[in-house]
């Protein structure tokens, strides 16, 4: 027989597997013994573990976006039965994008769908994006946070001229600017006046919560 | 009052740290390697040598004499002619020049002629040349002369190549045509790879440098893996380096095999017995430097990867030491305090065969 206790121990597991058919079905059990928040509250627990595998090599991108796909799913299912108040919120919009000149786009490809998991609306640009792009994607999607990705200690310094760019329309105050990529540090950051810098997608996320003060949401 | 030591953290700011503090940074580093990796840490005599190392008083540190191993460089082709945006130096050279230079005057003792874009793609257009250079380069000199590039699975998929950005299908959740289309490239890479390798072997090389493999996942991976396992049945005597771009296999595709085994996921020392597997001659194993983590924590964490490599490797392994790898902090042109230190704990604790 179903109790709470082990619906949660199912839902865990189920969310673990990264498995959309094993995670609508730990719901559609879990729904006679429990409230759709504290079932949500259980997914997210293993959508966290999901995202601790994926940190030490154990899980992989496609197992991560599987998650995330059974996550909404789960969501949707539940959804009219959640109190109206906070459900289906989304968390604020984020542009992110290789720069102007650099082609390598792997890296910030992660990010952007780590971002995408976690619940933040994702304006992916791809590479090679001109400066002036950010700035006018920002201004088109009211955007919280501009995130910028470089390879290469040659395109990294365009990096600055986004930064500037967004001074120069004022919109710094409301826009928290973050870099990546290989060559990028913390003090390169802290150089060019950029909020945050993550070594991986795991941090770049967690560095995006404290910036746009989200909680750890479905990460 | 307790001496303390300058050293440098992993984005090669100064730090000054006493041999306690050295000492736990490298207890934390070797741990975790060894928990990430599931190998033996490191033991508190090699701690202890690390930490002499580090602390040693000599701006510059060198091995002790008889323990020299060789040393190559990738981008020794360019290193003289190209700008500080390539690590180069700036002065005018051509790459036959470069390369002599580092034969001749600066102890290099195998190199590789490398273009300018460095990736096997973009040569397969200007094969002739690259086959011409091969032959001249070889006319002049002694040392092994392999030819270099990257795999740099990326160029296969759009808008540069024929096969759908896997990136970009994910993020619609179309999780089987992004493996599907991995295995696509894999496919278009593995055939660019030989075929630019045969004509260069014509030319005269003596071999292969696949640069910074599985720099866009296990599917860049398996690609290299199936081109070196073709050279080799073709090329029975070629020598065949495999480079590594990251201590860790990411798993784009995630669900790739070779030889049975998974890919995604693989650490330095289970990596080797793929590559030595498919037959190659040298493994080069990375190890990251965390920018935000000391020396001694990225130095004793690089040696635990990398000497667990060299024991599972029945191949010479000659580790990649540099900008952001093996314990060398993420800098412009790495500092030689740091290089020197790093790399004699490579031979002498790691036992590395070469760098």
């Amino acid at each position: 027989m179903t109790t709470a206790d082990t619906a949660k121990i199912e839902l865990f597991d189920a969310m673990t597997s990264v498995k959309k058919d094993r995670v609508l079905a730990a719901v559609k059990d879990a729904r006679s013994v429990m409230k759709p928040t504290e079932i949500i509250d259980a997914l997210a627990v293993g959508m966290q573990e999901v995202g601790t595998r994926f940190e030490r090599g154990k899980l992989f991108l496609p197992h991560v976006i599987s998650a995330a796909d059974a996550m909404n799913a789960a969501v949707a299912v539940l959804d009219k039965d959640l109190p109206r108040d906070g459900a289906g919120k989304q968390l604020p919009s984020v542009v992110i994008g290789t720069i102007e000149g650099d082609v390598h786009d792997i890296g910030k490809t992660i990010v952007s769908t780590m971002l995408q998991c976690a619940g933040y609306d994702v304006h992916d640009l791809g590479r090679d994006v001109p400066s002036r792009t950010f700035l006018d994607t920002v201004k088109e999607h009211d955007a919280r946070l501009v995130g910028m990705s470089a390879l290469m200690t040659t395109t990294m310094r365009n990096q600055m001229e986004v930064i500037g760019l967004l001074k120069e329309e004022g919109l710094r105050p409301k826009v928290k600017v973050m870099v990546g990529g290989a060559p990028a540090t913390q003090a390169w950051a802290d150089k060019i006046g950029a909020d945050g810098y993550g070594e991986n997608a795991s941090i770049a996320v967690r560095k995006a919560n404290e910036l746009l003060q989200v909680g750890e949401v479905t990460q | 009052m307790t001496t303390e030591y300058k050293l440098r953290r992993g984005d090669g700011k100064r730090i000054v740290m006493t041999r306690a503090q050295i000492m736990e940074d490298l207890r934390a580093g070797t741990a975790d390697a060894a928990e990430l990796g599931s190998i033996p840490q490191l033991t508190e005599d090699e701690l202890d040598k690390l930490a002499d190392i580090l602390t040693a008083p000599g701006r510059m540190v060198g091995v002790e004499e008889g323990m020299e191993v060789p040393v190559t460089h990738d981008i020794g082709t360019i290193r003289l002619d190209g700008d500080q945006g390539n690590s180069g130096v700036g002065i005018p050279a051509s790459r036959l020049v470069g390369m002599m230079f580092h034969e001749r005057a600066l102890g290099a003792d195998t190199m590789e002629l490398g273009h300018i874009d460095y990736s096997f793609k973009p040569v397969k257009p200007i094969i002739a040349q690259e086959m011409q250079a091969m032959e001249v380069c070889q006319q002049n000199m002694i040392v092994p002369l392999l030819y270099g590039a990257m795999p740099n699975m990326g160029l296969y998929y759009t808008p540069d190549g024929p096969c759908e950005n896997p990136g970009d299908l994910m993020k619609a959740f179309k999780i089987k045509e992004a493996q599907d289309s991995t295995m696509k490239a894999a496919e278009h890479l593995t055939r660019d790879m030989v075929w630019i390798m045969q004509r260069m072997m014509r030319s005269g090389a003596d071999g292969v440098n696949f640069d910074t493999t599985a720099a866009a996942g296990d599917g860049d991976f398996y690609a290299t893996l199936k081109a070196v396992k073709t050279l080799r049945q073709e090329f029975p005597e070629m020598f065949i380096e495999v480079g590594m771009a990251g201590e860790l296999v990411l798993g784009m595709h995630g669900e790739v095999e070779y030889d049975g085994k998974l890919l995604a996921g693989l650490w330095p020392h289970e990596q080797v017995e793929m590559v030595a597997k498919a037959g190659a001659s040298i493994f080069g194993p990375v190890v990251n430097t965390s920018t935000s983590r000391s020396s001694p924590w990225n130095l004793a964490r690089a040696v635990t990867f990398v000497k667990a490599a060299v024991k599972a490797s029945p191949i010479p392994c000659h580790v990649n030491m540099g900008m952001g790898v093996g314990g060398i902090p993420m800098f412009e042109t790495p500092t030689i305090d740091a290089v020197s230190r790093a790399s004699k704990a490579m031979v002498e604790v790691a036992g590395v065969d070469g760098i």
